[in-house]
C-alpha cells in the first residue's frame, strides 16, 4: 500500500459508549423470553451473555470499520441464523489467504485468536490485533464495574 | 519527450538514493558500461539537461503541475523514512509503463549521474548493506519486514510487559498470552454476571446510567445493517416511557432526579 507513513490508528471510544452498548445487548437479553425461564442452564447463561458481551463490544468499538468486529458480527449473526449485510466501499479480497503462506513470520496462533484473521496479512493482522485488544481490555473494565457495582448492593 | 523525460528521471530520483550507495564502486560503472552501449550515447545529453534542471527544482518556484508534483515527492521525501521510499519505489514502477529491464538499466545509469547531485538534495543517507539484493521482490520483501516490525512495536506499546522479551517470537508469544487472558477474564466476568443477577434486573444505577447517556448517539462508528438489534435498541433509546415500563425498578425514584454520583461511581469514568 502506498500508505505506509500514514500513522497506525488504533483510538478506542470511551467506556461508556462500551458501557451503553453492554447495557442494551444485555437488556435485549433479558427481553427474551427464554433466559428467564428457571430450566435455562447456567452455562446457557453464560454463553449468552458472553455472546452479548463481545457482540456490543464490536459494535461499540468497531463498527464496520474494522475487520475483526465483522468477523465477529457476522459469526454471531450466523448463530443465530440471520443474515448480516454490511454496506462496504472496497471489496475484500480473500485471495490474501495465499499470500500469507509466503511470509516467514507465522502467526498462525494470533490468526486463530482474533476473530477474522484467517484472511488478512500480516501487517493488518497486527493492527488489527493492537485494536481488538485496546477493546477488550476496555470491555473487560466495564464488566468488572459492573460485577463490582453489582455484587456491592 | 522532454517533459516526459524530465518526469520520468524525477520518478528515478526518487528511486534510484537508497540504491545509489549500493552502486558505488565497480558494478556501478560496469552497469553503467553496458547500459550505455544498450541505450546509446545520445540519452546522456538529455539526462544532463534533466539533472541540471531538477537539482534547481527546490529553490525555483513552481509553476506547473509536474514541477508541483516534483517537489512535494521531494519535500516529503526528507521527512520519510527508508521504508517508505522502498514502498514509492515499488508502486513507482508499477505506475511506469515500461519494461523491467529497461528500468533497471536506466535507474542503474542515472544512479552515477546524480551523485554528483547528491549533496545538493537532502536524500535519507541509507547504510550500504553489502551483499544485499537490489532486485525488486526483495526490496519488497524488506519493505514489508519493517512495515510489520513497526506495527509490532506498537503492540508492544500496548502489551503490558512486552519490553523485557526481545524478538519477534518471544514478543508474539506475549501477544497471544495477553489476549487469551483477555477473553479468559471476559469469559469469567460473564459467569459471574450470570451468578449474580440471574434476571438480568438492572437497578437504578444502570437506568441512570442509561438516562445519562440517552443522547448519547448510537450508531458511532458507522451503520449496520444489522437488523435485529437495531430496531430493538433504536425504540428502547428514543422512547424513554416505554424502556422504563418494562424494566424490573426496585424504588419509585423519578429519573430526573437520578444524577451522576452513583453513575461516577458506578462506571468510575475516567
Amino acid at each position: 500500500m502506498a500508505s505506509a507513513d500514514k500513522p497506525i490508528n488504533t483510538d478506542v471510544p470511551e467506556k461508556d459508549v462500551f458501557a451503553l452498548h453492554f447495557l442494551q445487548s444485555l437488556s435485549n437479553l433479558r427481553r427474551q423470553n427464554a433466559f428467564n425461564s428457571p430450566d435455562d442452564t447456567t452455562n446457557n447463561r453464560v454463553k449468552k451473555i458472553k455472546k452479548a458481551a463481545y457482540v456490543s463490544m464490536a459494535r461499540a468499538a468497531g463498527g464496520t470499520n474494522r475487520l475483526w468486529s465483522r468477523a465477529l458480527l457476522r459469526r454471531a449473526a450466523k448463530e443465530n441464523n440471520k443474515v448480516v449485510i454490511f454496506s462496504r466501499r472496497k471489496k475484500r479480497v480473500t485471495w490474501l489467504r495465499r499470500s500469507n503462506r509466503r511470509d516467514p513470520v507465522d502467526a498462525e496462533r494470533l490468526r486463530n485468536l482474533l476473530p477474522g484473521g484467517g484472511a488478512m496479512e500480516t501487517s493488518k493482522l497486527m493492527e488489527e490485533t493492537a485494536h481488538y485488544i485496546k477493546c477488550l481490555s476496555m470491555q473487560v473494565k466495564v464488566m468488572q464495574c459492573l460485577v463490582d457495582g453489582l455484587s456491592a448492593k | 519527450m522532454d517533459l516526459t523525460g524530465l518526469k520520468w528521471l524525477q520518478q528515478q530520483q526518487q528511486m534510484v538514493s537508497p540504491e545509489f550507495l549500493q552502486m558505488l564502486g565497480s558494478d556501478g560503472r560496469e552497469e553503467l558500461r553496458r547500459v550505455e552501449t544498450y541505450l546509446g550515447k545520445n540519452i546522456f545529453d538529455t539526462i544532463d539537461g534533466c539533472i541540471s534542471r531538477t537539482s534547481s527544482f527546490q529553490t525555483e518556484p513552481v509553476k506547473n503541475n509536474e514541477e508541483n508534483r516534483a517537489v512535494a515527492l521531494l519535500n516529503k521525501r526528507k521527512s520519510e523514512g527508508k521504508t517508505e521510499t522502498r514502498e514509492k519505489k515499488k508502486k513507482k514502477i508499477k505506475a511506469e509503463d515500461e519494461t523491467e529491464s529497461s528500468m533497471k538499466g536506466k535507474s542503474n545509469m542515472s544512479n552515477t549521474e546524480t551523485s554528483s547531485d547528491i549533496h545538493k538534495q537532502d536524500y535519507i543517507h541509507v547504510r550500504a548493506r553489502r551483499g544485499e539484493a537490489t532486485d525488486r521482490h526483495s526490496l519488497a520483501e524488506r519493505a514489508r519486514r519493517e512495515k510489520i516490525s513497526k506495527k509490532m512495536k506498537c503492540l508492544q506499546d500496548i502489551v503490558p510487559g512486552c519490553n523485557k522479551v526481545t524478538g519477534k517470537a518471544g514478543m508474539l508469544d506475549e501477544i497471544i498470552n495477553y489476549v487469551q487472558s483477555l477473553q479468559q477474564q471476559v469469559e469469567f466476568l460473564s459467569m459471574k454476571l450470570s451468578v449474580l443477577n440471574p434476571q438480568l434486573e438492572f437497578h437504578i444505577n444502570e437506568l441512570s446510567m442509561m438516562a445519562d447517556l440517552r443522547s448519547f448517539p448510537l450508531h458511532q462508528q458507522g451503520s449496520l445493517d444489522y437488523s435485529v438489534m437495531n430496531s430493538n435498541q433504536t425504540t428502547s433509546l428514543v422512547v424513554k416511557n416505554d424502556a422504563f415500563s418494562s424494566w424490573d425498578i426496585h424504588s419509585q425514584c423519578p429519573y430526573n432526579n437520578l444524577r451522576t454520583d452513583p453513575v461516577s461511581n458506578f462506571f468510575s469514568l475516567k
